[in-house]
């Protein structure tokens, strides 16, 4: 519900919230009827999470499809956290602040945390922490990269504007940039945004028949070890890897196919060969709607990451057991808080018919309804468009600051969960 | 308000020049002067105690990126086996656990427990700044800040080489401390974090950056006359070049010399006081890094004493991470090159007893300590968590107050050690006072925080209350009770009371103008601009968990040295 009528000026220094590049070089305008869209850039993806914000009033919280005062949602949610066993706090989708106060709400009641998008970021942390790798970050891309070799998928997908965050500009030394598409199946869409974003590169397309095998075989190339069956395009492309001054292998950890983490390793591999002679390094590109803060709070906060259950015996952490999909088949958890503030994030799971507390996005509030299991219901702010706040960057490194775009009533994520864990701890 | 005293014990408080048995009196947060014939609200018995002010950590990796990455790295440091670390008994304590890479609220409550009232995190990411306050915003009970690192990003980089106007370089330095709100300024491995971005693999003090063609000594030069002028308290804090190479003795002696009489902080200077003697080529040279820091006033150093036993290495010096990668143990490590500003490096590490270097590196460290004149320009670390966690420091005491012990720990390692060290003939012995300087009067005057680190009237009551004992590592483990602004948080080694600490942070002055230039440079790498890239005091405030803002302000002066 909007107070005040919204800015219909660009927004200055405003941060798009809606994926993991937190692009800073576009901006918000509001029509006079209060709709926001996106202006200075194109982005399909946050187009589409900006259709659900209008100036339209927010439903009420509601308990079990009934509408209810905030207070009285509160006092539900957290009665039914103390009737819970083992509850999940998932999805995630909200800012630092969120987590900070979420992490507290997972220790009063026992809970496990693991956000919506974490296989693809738990497939990544698996390999940090069997073999560790190197990073690098969008400037430096930016500022170094003459060969970009994205693997497994198109990026552009499911991150529009990559390229024009990554593509040189004009202030910058010219210099060649080679891309290679390896192993991706829309090829032909994501050069179109590469021709849109960076036009003076040179893009060539390996389509792979085992991505697995490809990268393998790759690896052992950039390594000069023998492989009799390479094809020639694979020793090319060794050499090209071998003989460029910064070299970035890009991936999508949710995207590669499984086993994720043994492409990563390979992946990151590669990398640590190239990094005897010359210069190379990794982008993962992951941890939108709030993945990556929620990982990286847990971490600071605990010592371990998500996928850690706040139990008895004490933090078990277990990226197999305690992920969502796994918990839910196996029946361990009895309730779910799901936690979704930006509206464009995983709805919670279909298949979960058990006890729901469901702090999100209005536009969620359906979800919660005709429901034959108690369900509560509470519809939260958005940082980045109804409040300031931080997210991190899909590389980790980054802290991007948010900024409200328009004024409004509703509470922050972080407000709602700091009002329910006193009454759950009691 | 009350009043309480504590009375009877023998307060230590070198900044003023007291060690007596007296009274020490303490209301709304503060050290006071009871009024004659004023009766204190609440009096402790502190007979057989020892009081000094909280200690200080200047130099400690409690917050940021690259420690959290070192905790992703490894999660075995929270496990014992299979089975998960046992959960705080204390009510008070949330569930926090690790030993190398404690999680932050775990390492307030250990820092507490042992009478330190802050921590100064010494490598802060400029693009990383937001993070490093949170994390540090979450470490309970401490008073924290950090310096952030500057000599490595493009933007100065070429605006040395291309020669322009020192005082535009100053401004842009005082802008990246305005805006990250830096305590300080450090410099990691001077230019050689963006030349490993260009492949080149080592990094003389004299030699050029295969790039922008400065050399270290140009960056060093520079940062250091910045700070100077900018009226920071802490001087520059440096990293030198070519850590953990033998004979790396020559660069830091070329560093100090770089410094042009400008004040610097050496810091971790175990790492960095290698010669090439002997049969393996890899020898002590603390003597004559102690004997130029005896001689150069300008120059304070931390020690970055190693402990035995399992650790890991955070740093941003991408350049001689990557060199020292193959040392990991366990064998994993992680490295990035971060928004054409940093680099961070992070290299798990278990220092052995029986391996000749690490032997060599324990007993550099404990050289320095004792072959330094001055302690008020030495201060204990282990450079947490790269030589050793901070939970080993009652140990590191123990070690430098008791020369039998110290000499019973040298005999157990490397032979080569064990009997041709030094450090064997070394008789000093430091004392209560000394310790009191190099681990809270010292740092608080290297840092400019002048109502910590001492016990004087008017000054923040920040106390650690020591039983007397002859066994000094059991003494400084646990004191008997800790303050924090006055308030009781720690009894016998047990948290009582959790509040939340201040931030540090040095407020600069420097021509705005420099705005477009930053503006500019963001454009061209896609860095942050400089409108984003501003921490104002309400968001630090909420970074920082609401803890106080603690501001120093910085007086300007030209051509200071």
């Amino acid at each position: 519900m909007s107070v005040l009528p919204p800015p219909t000026s660009p927004l200055p220094a405003w941060t798009c919230p809606f994926c993991a590049l937190l692009c800073d070089d576009v901006s918000l305008q509001f029509d006079a009827r209060g709709t926001p869209a996106l202006v200075g850039g194109q982005c399909p993806r946050a187009s589409a999470a900006l259709a659900r914000f209008d100036a339209a009033p927010a439903p009420s919280s509601s308990v079990d499809g009934q509408p209810v005062p905030l207070d009285q949602a509160i006092e539900s949610a957290a009665g039914l956290l103390r009737r819970a066993r083992l509850p999940l706090i998932g999805g995630l989708g909200g800012d630092v602040a969120g987590a900070r106060a979420w992490m507290r709400l997972a220790e009063a009641s026992g809970a496990i945390c693991d956000a919506a998008h974490s296989a693809g970021q738990t497939a990544a942390l698996r390999v940090l922490q069997d073999r560790g790798g190197y990073f690098t970050s969008l400037a430096e891309i930016r500022t170094h990269a003459d060969l970009i070799v994205v693997v497994g998928s198109a990026p552009g997908e499911r991150h529009p504007r990559l390229w024009q965050r990554i593509a040189p500009n004009e202030l910058l030394e010219p210099r060649d940039i080679d891309i290679v598409l390896l192993g991706v199946a829309a090829a032909d869409d994501e050069r179109a945004r590469i021709a849109q974003a960076l036009p003076s590169a040179t893009v060539a397309a390996h389509a792979t028949a085992d991505l697995h095998d490809e990268i393998a075989v790759l690896s052992a190339l950039v390594a000069q070890r023998q492989v009799e069956s390479a094809s020639e395009a694979q020793r090319a492309l060794a050499e090209r890897l071998r003989g460029a001054r910064y070299a970035v292998l890009l991936w999508e950890p949710g995207a590669l196919p499984q086993p994720a983490e043994l492409a990563i390793e390979l992946l990151q591999r590669t990398i640590s060969t190239l990094n005897l002679k010359t210069r190379a390094a990794g982008f993962s590109l992951g941890g939108s709607d709030g993945a990556a803060s929620a990982q990286q709070v847990h971490a600071w906060q605990t010592g371990l990451p998500l996928r850690t259950r706040h139990g008895p015996l004490g933090l078990e952490h277990d990226p197999w057991r305690n992920g969502t999909d796994a918990l839910l088949a196996d029946g361990a958890i009895d309730a779910l808080v799901w936690i979704a503030s930006h509206g464009s994030e995983p709805a919670p799971p279909a298949d979960w018919a058990g006890a729901l507390v469901l702090i999100g996005h209005p536009s969620f509030a359906p979800l919660a309804q005709g429901r034959a299991a108690p369900s509560v219901f509470i519809p939260v702010a958005t940082p980045g468009i109804d409040h300031g706040g931080h997210q991190f960057r899909a590389e980790f490194s980054v802290l991007m600051p948010l900024t409200a775009a328009r004024e409004q009533h509703l509470p922050s994520v972080a407000e709602v969960v700091s009002l329910i864990t006193p009454k759950v701890a009691a | 308000m009350s009043t309480l005293v504590l009375r009877g014990a023998r307060v230590i408080d070198p900044a003023n020049g007291v060690d007596a048995v007296r009274d020490l009196a303490i209301r709304d947060g503060r050290i006071v002067d009871l009024a004659p014939g004023e009766h204190p609200d609440r009096v402790l018995d502190a007979n057989a105690c020892v009081v000094m002010a909280g200690g200080i950590d200047l130099h400690s990796h409690v917050g940021g990126g690259k420690v959290n990455l070192a905790r992703l790295l490894l999660p075995e440091d929270h496990r014992a086996g299979l089975e998960p670390l046992p959960l705080p008994l204390n009510p008070l304590e949330h569930a926090s656990l690790g030993c190398c890479t404690p999680g932050t609220l775990a390492t307030g409550y250990r820092y507490a427990e042992m009478g330190y009232t802050a921590a100064f995190e010494p490598a802060m990411v400029a693009s990383n700044a937001r993070h490093a306050h949170f994390e540090m915003g979450d470490l309970p009970i401490l008073d924290h800040g950090a310096y952030v690192m500057l000599g490595n990003e493009e933007t100065v980089l070429e605006m040395i080489a291309r020669g322009e106007d020192f005082q535009r370089i100053r401004d842009v330095i005082g802008w990246t401390i305005h805006s990250t709100k830096a305590m300080g300024v450090k410099v990691v491995n001077p230019g050689g974090i963006s030349a490993f971005k260009f492949n080149q693999r080592a990094l003389d003090v004299d030699a050029e950056h295969a790039h922008w063609r400065v050399t270290p000594r140009d960056v060093v030069r520079t940062l250091a006359r910045a700070v100077s002028e900018l009226g920071l308290a802490h001087p520059l804090h440096i990293h030198s070049s070519n850590l953990g190479v033998a004979g790396n003795i020559a660069s830091t002696l070329a560093t100090i010399d770089a410094l042009d009489g400008h004040r610097g902080h050496l810091t971790h200077v175990q790492f960095h006081a290698y010669g090439t003697e002997g049969p393996k080529k890899f020898s002590s040279a603390a003597q004559q890094l102690a004997d130029a820091v005896n001689a150069n006033a300008n120059v304070s150093i931390d020690v970055g004493q190693i402990i035995f036993g399992q650790t890991v290495t955070a740093s941003g010096d991408t350049m001689r991470q990557h060199a020292n990668a193959h040392l990991a143990n366990p064998r994993k490590w992680i490295g990035a090159d971060i928004e054409c500003d940093a680099g961070c490096g992070v290299v798990p590490f278990r220092y052995r007893e029986e391996s000749y270097v690490n032997a060599l590196q324990w007993a550099i460290g404990l050289e320095l300590f004792l072959a330094v004149k001055d302690p008020w320009r030495i201060v204990l670390t282990t450079d947490h968590p790269n030589g050793g966690p901070f939970t080993s420091y009652p140990h590191l005491i123990r070690l430098l107050m008791d020369k039998g012990f110290r000499n019973e720990q040298l005999a157990k390692l490397h032979p080569d050690i064990a009997s041709g060290s030094p450090l064997a003939a070394m008789t000093r012995e430091l004392d209560l006072n000394e310790i009191a300087i190099l681990t809270r009067a010292g740092p608080a005057r290297l840092l400019g925080l002048r109502d910590r680190g001492h016990l004087g009237v008017g000054a923040a009551a920040d106390i650690a209350v020591y039983r007397d004992q002859a066994d000094r590592e059991a003494m400084f483990a646990k004191p008997v009770w800790v303050f924090k602004d006055g308030r009781l948080v720690a009894e016998n080694g047990r948290i009582v009371a959790v509040p939340t600490g201040g931030v540090h942070y040095s407020e600069p002055e420097f021509d705005r103008g420099i705005e477009k230039t930053l503006a500019d440079a963001a454009r061209k790498r896609g860095v942050l601009d400089p409108a984003r890239a501003a921490i104002s005091r309400d968001e630090l405030c909420a970074c920082a968990n609401h803890g106080a803002l603690l501001p120093h302000e910085c007086k300007l002066s030209v051509g200071a040295a």
